[in-house]
């Protein structure tokens, strides 16, 4: 079936004319995705008008990708040709915090910092710490289920999601889950959500539980001579019991760095046995107040930068092993390589400079030491052209089936985010 | 069922691996919600994980429902057996096939008891986190069906917080693996939409779950007070402190006789207790629980017994875990109901609670997950009684409407199964019902994995996408094909 090409104005005028489609422009340099224009673009004032914008675009067959913050547009396959860039921008409040019941309903537009901070009033907070938060939006962070160190203590947004209102493909609202914490009752669709890049409905908002923000931080950062010397520590620290809300790993230079968030009395405490843990493998420092502060923002602002990113998942054990081959990869291909994640987890993110095609082969040989289950190599961000050589998301084993089943279900045409989710479904 | 077919049958478990006798298989008719009974066609019992596949795909083929079953101790009849179909009783795949102690995993069979999972790591001070009160018994494949909680999911979460992959016979009888033990498999989160199915999915053959390090303190205390009220703004205080407890439970004065007569816990008299842990590094823990028996103590609580043993703490979980069963010591039935409510609405749920106590006559005993706000009133009745049956379950379903209107849910964690589909659309609408029977298309077209649970009315699965048809922008006259 050949496109329909019809011009942004008619377009527009076609939606003008339609009860509640909202705010329609045609597109601008901006609107471009790895180059690709839309032929026009809807930024809806209200859930409502979303809701009827899908309606009308589902009438047309219109192909639909959405933005929040547009932080993550590099992110997935490359884009293809599609019609209505819809933009979640305008849905940006904080629908209801429930600060007695600690569940918060926010909408999907909204900017995270933007959140943290409304829910900060009653020291509370989504306890997500992804990078970009003053642009990343909610709907953005559960499509990509993006987390950041965070995630060592309170989980990713699949863990924290309790329920969520979506658009079907077909202009329908519908939701799942609740304002609850506990709730078993039907299908978990909010989960099938997370992750799913905008493929299978489109989020308009989300509840969480939330986390009271803690009295007291205290961050033991730990510097290491090699890579290598992480392993033991980490397997050392993790053997403790300690209760860390984060524990990551940085390469190049090597460093640990272990945060606690609670009473003042137990950090103290904890931090100090870091310390001692830590021994003579790394010289340790214990950071509060002004400098622990930076220590967490100047690593988070080492992720906001452009180029590839790929995000490397093991056995928690096989993390640091796995990352020295990778090194030593990189260093035959003329492939710059840095790594931050989530040492306990087996989770990191790995940034990666050199020409596409070394990028290409150091991430398919990295992906033939990872079969599906034992850990996965997917590139979350690149330039069109690694993207192109590349597939970003490697094998996905056997459930490949079920999952383009399940997208033939709730978009039979195929028109939201077209070949842009997991396995290009 | 035809002769033939249960040849087969047979053939793929052998001669002791399958039931087909009547009176053996009245052994399988309900799970654990006994009002609800219905005989199986037949009965297997798989020895592996490839005889699990070939029912199902002998099934399939044959167009037979089948249901599988666990430890059958749920209590929405999720497990309720199909009399034209096969029951796949799972209790033989019971063994832990790989402990991972330097990653904290473990992976078993579904047949594996809850609490066998944690035994199994004990000595290498690690459990398995969630811990449903049926734990003794209850299955892991049961549990990730029902997405279990059990007392500590207040901080712990759930069975979906806890599985890292499965593998599994997709209804056709193909085998799936979905996640493993590395976190972040790529594609959709189907791990997160097979937990809390209700085996209408898939049947699992292989789990590998999540451990996690003992902590290294636990305090426990149990606090009496003379109302629920009083109680509730306790727990809302211990919240409002900033404060996560491994768990904080609250039981009422029916309850609270009912286990004493059964296990003697040495409660005390009250109106309500409350039971609270903390959990974590010592230092957290004594810094923290001192701040919880304040705000207990400014609550009004009149009475603070602090676990000073392990065989102390035991007692005071004994004697919550005990509740449901307890209840049979006060009233010759019961019915166990299962909602949930935002917490703040606790003191509102409960007085609606109390005047359907006074209306139907009916006494009420609350056990809550009160941290979480999950009820589990328990409504007594004699079924000696003509009408009172219908009565309980009358007002059962009434207290579900208290929690719908309070915002909450009509399941916490016992499930919709049989038991509820009937009241899914008080709680979702018809979309949003269409969108879940949507993804069960996708698993199981042709609706044979444990038909008629969750959903009120099963969902035709069409053919899509459709025949090729013109441009709806072509239609509108907005453009001509290029």
């Amino acid at each position: 079936m050949g496109r329909a090409a019809a011009t942004a104005e008619a377009l527009i005028a076609a939606g003008a004319a339609h009860a509640g489609v909202g705010e329609l422009r045609a597109p601008t340099a901006v609107d471009a995705v790895d180059g690709v224009q839309p032929r026009l673009v809807a930024e809806p004032a209200t859930a409502d008008r979303l809701v009827a914008t899908l309606g009308w675009a589902a009438d047309l067959g219109l192909s639909v990708r959405v933005r929040g913050g547009g932080t993550k547009q590099q992110w997935g396959a490359v884009a293809r040709p599609f019609d209505l860039l819809l933009s979640t921008a305008r849905l940006d409040a904080v629908v209801e915090h429930r600060h007695g019941d600690l569940t918060a309903t926010v909408a999907a537009g909204a900017p995270l910092a933007d959140v943290n901070a409304a829910l900060a009033r009653h020291a509370q907070r989504l306890p997500l710490d992804p990078p970009r938060p003053a642009r990343a939006t909610i709907g953005g962070i559960v499509a990509t289920n993006d987390s950041g160190p965070a995630r060592h203590h309170h989980g990713a947004p699949r863990d924290l999601i309790i329920g969520c209102s979506i658009v079907l493909a077909d202009g329908r609202a519908a939701k799942s889950g609740g304002i609850v914490v506990k709730n078993v009752a039907g299908y978990d669709l909010a989960r099938l959500m997370t992750g799913s890049f905008g493929t299978l409905a489109v989020i308009t908002s989300a509840t969480f539980k939330l986390a009271p923000v803690a009295g007291s931080s205290r961050t033991v950062s730990i510097a290491l001579d090699a890579l290598e010397d992480a392993a033991p520590l980490i397997a050392r620290l993790a053997d403790a019991p300690l209760t860390p809300s984060a524990l990551e790993l940085a390469w190049p230079p090597a460093r640990l760095n272990v945060r606690f968030e609670s009473v003042e009395a137990a950090v103290v405490q904890q931090a100090a046995e870091v310390v001692r843990l830590a021994g003579d493998s790394g010289r340790a420092g214990t950071l509060e107040g002004e400098a622990e502060s930076r220590l967490w923002a100047d690593y988070a602002a080492g992720w906001n930068a452009s180029g590839t990113l790929v995000k490397l998942a093991t056995r928690p054990t096989e993390l640091v092993p796995t990352l020295v081959r990778l090194r030593d990869a990189c260093k035959r291909d003329a492939v710059e390589m840095a790594a931050a994640g989530r040492a306990a987890l087996g989770v990191v993110e790995v940034r990666l400079r050199g020409s596409a095609a070394a990028q290409a082969r150091i991430i398919e040989h990295l992906r033939e030491s990872l079969p599906p289950g034992e850990g996965s190599a997917v590139v979350r961000q690149a330039e069109p052209e690694l993207r192109r050589l590349v597939d970003p998301w490697g094998p996905i084993g056997d459930a490949l089936p079920i999952m383009q089943r399940i997208k033939a279900q709730l978009d039979p045409a195929g028109r939201l985010n077209p070949g842009g989710g997991p396995g290009g479904v | 069922m035809d002769s033939n077919f249960l040849a087969e049958l047979e053939r793929i478990v052998g001669p002791d691996g399958i039931v087909r006798d009547d009176a053996e298989l009245a052994t399988y008719e309900s799970d654990g919600l006994a009002k609800m009974r219905s005989r199986p066609g037949a009965a297997v019992l798989p020895g592996s994980a490839e005889e699990v596949q070939q029912v199902v795909r002998l099934c399939h083929g044959a167009g037979v429902p089948f249901v599988a079953r666990g430890s059958g101790t749920g209590l929405s009849g999720g497990a309720l057996p199909r009399p034209d179909g096969v029951l796949i009783v799972m209790t033989r795949l019971n063994r832990i096939l790989d402990i991972d102690i330097p990653n904290r995993r473990i992976t078993v069979e579904p047949g594996v008891l809850n609490l066998e999972v944690s035994q199994a790591v004990a000595g290498d001070g690690c459990y398995y986190a969630p811990d449903p009160s049926s734990q003794v018994i209850c299955s892991i494949g049961g549990n990730l069906a029902e997405n279990s909680g059990g007392a500590h999911c207040l901080k712990y979460g759930f069975t979906v917080h806890h599985v890292l992959g499965v593998e599994a016979v997709l209804p056709d009888g193909e085998m799936v693996r979905l996640g493993g033990p590395a976190l972040d498999n790529p594609g959709y989160d189907l791990l997160g939409v097979l937990v809390g199915s209700e085996g209408t999915l898939a049947v699992v053959t292989k789990v590998t779950l999540r451990l996690l390090r003992k902590p290294a303190a636990v305090k426990t205390l149990l606090a009496a007070f003379d109302s629920t009220e009083a109680a509730g703004n306790a727990v809302s205080g211990i919240i409002g402190a900033g404060i996560i407890p491994a768990a904080v439970e609250m039981m009422d004065r029916l309850t609270i006789e009912a286990a004493e007569a059964a296990v003697h816990p040495n409660f005390p008299q009250a109106e309500a207790i409350l039971i609270v842990e903390l959990d974590g590094a010592e230092a957290d823990v004594t810094a923290l629980f001192s701040l919880v028996e304040q705000v207990c103590t400014d609550s009004g609580a009149r009475e603070i017994q602090v676990a000073q043993t392990d065989a102390q703490r035991a007692r005071f979980w004994m004697g919550r875990k005990a509740a449901f069963a307890a209840m049979g010591r006060v009233s010759p039935s019961y019915y166990v109901q299962d909602g949930v409510i935002p917490r703040t609405k606790l003191p509102e749920v409960l007085a609606r609670i109390r005047s359907l106590e006074e209306e139907s006559g009916l006494r009420i005993g609350n056990v809550f997950h009160a941290g979480d706000g999950n009820l589990h009133p328990l409504v007594c009745y004699d079924d000696r009684i003509p009408g009172q049956p219908d009565l309980a379950q009358r007002v059962a379903s009434d207290i579900l409407t208290f929690c719908l209107d309070a915002g909450g849910s009509i399941t916490g964690e016992h499930g919709v199964g049989a038991d509820k589909a009937d009241q899914m659309p008080k709680m979702f609408s018809a979309t949003d019902l269409e969108a879940m029977q949507r993804v069960r298309c996708a698993f199981d077209p042709r609706n044979l994995c444990n038909p008629g649970k969750v959903f009120p009315t099963p969902r035709l699965c069409g053919e899509v996408p459709g025949p090729y048809r013109a441009h709806p922008v072509e239609e509108a006259g907005l453009a001509a094909r290029v």
